[in-house]
């Protein structure tokens, strides 16, 4: 079984892509070989997150053996109303959600001063569900980017959270994960963006299969190219497994 | 016949690269590919005479498999680096020219035109690390030159927009786009393909910066037709160098 933790539904506004629905993304990822996935509807990240959300909820009950329901949070400060509640998690958990993903260069928020951040990210701490930060959305060079120290930062602010970097490509970039990996135990890495020459053998020597997994930011991106990284990589076979499943169902409590 | 269009030989530590023939061939073999079309990092960078004579030298240890582009650090050193590119294709046996090009030091300059003229009285294609919108300034002076635009567009200096790259190529006839890519966009192929036909495009995969089976997936996981297949993934670039299969 192969898990994806970084794939999404909904319409790509930048370009073409053959696939959108809950449906056709399922067909996508069979063809390239994942058979279940973390996603996140990019309506969520377009439009408004907790629209976005309802549709990961459904498309997750409808195939709850392809798809596992990240729940996507961003401010609740509107351009005419301070917020009027906070974030409920017990009722995500309830809706069947697993994780958090934030897109703060998407949202318009600053991560280290907006100060709803830190009581999501207290929040998923508690519960242990994992928090998906992307450095970018997917490999491409003109997709908006957080700042990496701000990544330092924010993850170094919050060591209690189980991360996931994502969005991570080369050179300085994978040094800073690797940094962080290896400084707080409770850092991982997730491979849709990780484009480097041996870089997933020289990051299971650094820090471990068991802190990587396995992303493809389909269907966006080539599903199989991105899986083939892992599957051709010169590491031993519990180590593939460890990253294309193994981590995933660790850090969303199935094991 | 596979072939790859883009790869780098020689030492950087900007790239974190020490790549010998031997090295690349290894990794050639493994991925599947028949032949390797390298350009070398010093000279890309820094001495295009010490680079390319290294260059050479890994092509006479692996002639069936090592395929030479020349490589200028700067298209500013007028005669000189004419000289050298006919050293290059002459004493060498190199079929391509590599040029770099930066926001900085742009190789959208007339200094470039002469350089590309020769290129063309060579018949040799030129992989050009170039924006689109360069492409279009060197095309438009010079539109016989046989163009590659190294990655497509989607590399950092043109912001990754490879739909821009697709519609310069749609404007020159003489313009190709390479492959290699961080970017591993569901459709890229596709898209190039339908709009500009499979001749246009040209297989690279940036090795050893980047892992090549990402590049090599993102190629022939597609529904191009077994045809088309063969021209981006070897024929074009052969064809282009005017190189034996």
């Amino acid at each position: 079984m192969i898990y994806d933790v970084n794939a999404y539904i909904g319409k790509w506004p930048y370009w073409p892509v053959r696939s959108s629905s809950s449906a056709e993304v399922a067909g996508e990822l069979t063809g390239w070989g994942i058979d279940r996935a973390a996603i996140c509807s990019t309506r969520s990240i377009f439009v408004h997150w907790d629209d976005g959300n309802c549709e990961v909820e459904q498309a997750a009950k409808n195939a709850p053996d392809r798809f596992v329901a990240f729940a996507t949070l961003g401010t609740l400060e509107l351009s005419h109303q301070l917020p009027r509640r906070g974030y409920d998690f017990e009722a995500y958990a309830v809706r069947g959600f697993r994780g958090v993903r934030l897109f703060p260069h998407h949202h318009s928020y600053h991560p280290l001063y907006d100060g709803f951040v830190d009581t999501v990210l207290e929040d998923a701490a508690a519960r242990r569900w994992p928090v998906l930060l992307p450095l970018r959305l997917i490999m491409n060079w003109g997709m908006p980017m957080l700042e990496l120290a701000v990544i330092e930062a924010l993850v170094e602010r919050h060591p209690r959270v189980n991360w996931i970097l994502s969005g991570i490509n080369y050179l300085w970039e994978l040094q800073l994960a690797v940094r962080l990996m290896r400084r707080i135990p409770s850092v991982n890495l997730e491979t849709s963006c990780v484009m480097g020459y041996a870089a997933v053998e020289k990051l299971v020597e650094q820090c471990g299969a068991e802190r990587l997994l396995f992303g493809s930011g389909a269907p966006i991106q080539h599903g199989a190219a991105a899986l083939s990284k892992i599957l051709h990589a010169a590491i031993d076979t519990n180590s593939k497994e460890q990253i294309t499943s193994g981590t995933f169902r660790r850090l969303v409590g199935e094991i | 016949m596979i072939v790859d269009a883009h790869v780098h030989i020689g030492k950087s530590t900007r790239l974190q690269i020490a790549a010998d023939g031997e090295m690349l061939v290894r990794i050639a073999d493994r991925i599947g590919f028949d032949k390797i079309c390298c350009t070398d990092l010093t000279a890309l960078f820094y001495d295009m005479h010490e680079g390319n004579r290294l260059l050479a030298g890994e092509m006479r240890k692996f002639p069936d498999r090592i395929l030479g582009y020349a490589s200028l650090h700067s298209t500013r050193f007028g005669q000189e680096a004419i000289e050298e590119l006919d050293r290059c294709y002459h004493d060498y046996g190199m079929r391509g020219l590599k040029i770099y090009s930066t926001p900085e030091m742009s190789i959208a300059e007339p200094c470039t035109i002469p350089i590309l003229e020769k290129c063309v009285e060579l018949d040799i294609p030129i992989l050009a690390h170039t924006t689109p919108q360069e492409c279009e300034f060197l095309l438009g002076h010079v539109p016989g030159a046989k163009l590659i635009m190294a990655h497509a567009g989607s590399q950092p200096f043109a912001r990754g927009d490879w739909n821009r790259a697709i519609m310069a190529a749609q404007r020159f006839p003489s313009l190709y786009l390479d492959t290699a890519s961080s970017t591993i966009d569901t459709g890229f192929l596709e898209t190039c393909v339908n709009t500009l036909g499979a001749e246009r495009i040209i297989f690279g995969t940036d090795t050893p910066l980047l892992d090549p089976w990402p590049q090599l997936m993102k190629v022939r996981e597609t529904k191009l037709t077994q045809d088309a297949l063969a021209l981006v993934m070897g024929g074009n670039i052969l064809r282009l160098m005017g190189a034996a299969a």
